[in-house]
């Protein structure tokens, strides 16, 4: 049993380490090994609320995503580097909270907004922002930029936004 | 050919407005035949009218009975209520087979003896002494509510003035768990109803989100952010977290197997939000073929045979529910987040902004909840 949990092991980092780890395996979610799948989050900035005073929102464009998906699109990178740029060395805490459209059921559209927020994360700390500078909060479905219900509105909604810890 | 009892279901589901597909074969169907023929001469006494109206919507509502004049009955349900105290009796002919006093206000009292009723002629444990907890935006923020099962008894639980959401009760309705956002991120709440007492147990960095208790209310199952990835960890009233998941899927929704050994969960590994089953001792995930390419919100029903889960289909959610020992999911409502009862025979699920109660084998569904602002993801004891 351990050998073969090894040997499990094994291959999964073999996969990572070789670029094939987007081949799916259709019938297993994840093997039960401790290889970590982003980059762990630093304690909280005290006292910070991303819908409170302490916080400066809307200063920076949201990065957009397409219908399911957290994956940052390359058209979306331009967004995430002038966040990059205006806070590197600077030693501000910034929260990216993601958002996703009203369609999906409340608990899964938690999730996927956390995984929106987390990706933009990953791709500040490689444009150079400390990993311990940027929090993350999902709010899933809530406070929608458009509450219509159509394709532009849902557009519009699935989003990760910037909030800087004054 | 179409038998008889085929027949019945394909009514019961077109009454409720439910699109066909070819794959939503009917798999449990109930004949009229198969109802306990039972008789109401109400709850009499000074103060048994309210006891009496409470008493015949449980008998309604609990699904294994056929309401019938005492002439064609097996089974005669009578009581008197007064002083505090309702006398509830049930005979079969000339034998009494349920005797029993309740002390407490008409309305509690009559649920109890109702759940009674059901556990002595069928064998199951009844639903109508169930506390249910969902969310309202009725105060113009999401907060927690609770109600009776049947919808009355309504209570605001929370006044956070943030967004409190995702509630889960302990099977036995003593606690209840909830995400709230008050610290400005989404942590997890976990509130004494007996007492008040309110703990923030789950605060880790990022999103703490979707707790639900094990069957005996001492663990929590949850999704966290804080390594970097949406996953499910297991957390004690100490708050100590053990990840259960590795993947680079985003995970949500955990349901406890009723033995507690188990956790069927959603995961969007693969693009759109599958079933997986995994120990809650962690390991694998293995993936529950459902026939459906989008499922989330798993229920796993106290007795462990089916799991009911949300399913998108068209535009629109619809509710499907699957034998876990084999057989093909089928469609039973249209709605999101369903909650298998302590009797793993109604469901609760929103739908529209209200809150329905579902009895899955005739297809009746009855609201429980509606003008309460917008409600959603409802809950309830076990």
């Amino acid at each position: 049993m351990r050998i073969h949990s090894f040997a499990i092991l094994s291959v999964t980092a073999l996969l990572a380490l070789s670029g094939c780890a987007n081949k799916k395996n259709k019938q297993y979610a994840g093997v039960d090994g401790d290889y970590v799948s982003g980059t762990p989050l630093g304690e909280r900035a005290d006292g910070a609320n991303f819908m409170g005073a302490n916080v400066q929102r809307g200063l920076y464009a949201p990065v957009q995503f397409a219908y399911d998906s957290s994956a940052v699109a390359p058209d979306q990178e331009s967004k995430v580097s002038a966040v990059a740029d205006a806070l590197k060395g600077s030693g501000k805490t910034v929260i990216v909270a993601g958002f996703t459209d009203e369609r999906g059921t409340q608990e899964y559209n938690r999730s996927l907004g956390e995984k929106r927020a987390l990706a933009v994360r990953e791709a500040l700390i490689a444009k150079g922002l400390k990993a311990n500078n940027v929090q993350t909060v999902s709010f899933g479905s809530e406070m929608p930029v458009d509450p219509a219900s159509n394709e532009a509105a849902w557009a519009k909604n699935r989003r990760a936004e910037f909030g800087i810890v004054k | 050919m179409i038998r008889p009892s085929c027949l019945l279901s394909l009514l019961a589901i077109t009454l409720l407005g439910v699109s066909l597909q070819a794959t939503d074969a009917p798999t449990i169907t109930v004949r009229k035949s198969d109802a306990l023929n039972v008789a109401f001469t109400g709850i009499g006494g000074g103060e048994g009218a309210l006891a009496s109206k409470v008493v015949q919507n449980d008998l309604t509502l609990a699904g294994w009975f056929a309401l019938v004049q005492p002439g064609m009955a097996s089974f005669t349900v009578s009581g008197a209520y007064a002083g505090g105290v309702l006398q509830g009796k049930v005979a079969k002919g000339g034998e009494v087979v349920l005797s029993k006093n309740y002390s407490g206000n008409p309305r509690l009292a009559a649920h109890q003896f109702v759940d009674d009723i059901v556990q002595t002629l069928t064998g199951h444990k009844g639903i109508a002494t169930s506390t249910m907890a969902f969310v309202s935006n009725w105060s113009g923020r999401k907060e927690i509510y609770l109600a009776d099962y049947d919808g009355s008894n309504g209570r605001q639980l929370t006044h956070d003035n943030a967004l409190s959401v995702s509630p889960a009760l302990t099977p036995n309705g003593r606690r209840i768990a909830y995400t709230g956002y008050q610290a400005g991120y989404a942590d997890i709440y976990v509130v004494d109803l007996g007492t008040g007492a309110r703990v923030r147990l789950v605060k880790f960095p990022g999103t703490n989100s979707g707790a639900r208790f094990s069957p005996d209310g001492n663990l929590l199952a949850c999704t966290m952010s804080k390594d970097g990835n949406p996953e499910l960890y297991v957390v004690g009233m100490g708050g100590g977290a053990r990840r259960l998941t590795h993947t680079r899927g985003a995970e949500s929704s955990p349901a406890w197997s009723p033995d507690a050994a188990e956790i069927i969960y959603s995961c969007d590994e693969t693009g759109a939000p599958q079933l997986y089953r995994i120990s809650s001792s962690g390991g694998s995930g293995r993936l529950v073929p459902t026939g459906f390419g989008y499922c989330t919100e798993p229920s796993w029903s106290p007795d462990g045979q089916r799991l009911a889960f949300n399913v998108r289909s068209g535009g629109g959610f619809s509710i499907a529910v699957m034998d876990l020992n084999g057989g093909s999911a089928r469609i039973v409502a249209q709605g999101e987040n369903p909650v298998w009862g302590a009797d793993s025979r109604h469901l609760i699920y929103s739908t529209g902004g209200t809150i329905s109660l579902l009895d899955v084998p005739t297809g009746k569904s009855v609201p429980v909840i509606s003008g309460l602002g917008k409600v959603t993801e409802p809950t309830w004891s076990r």
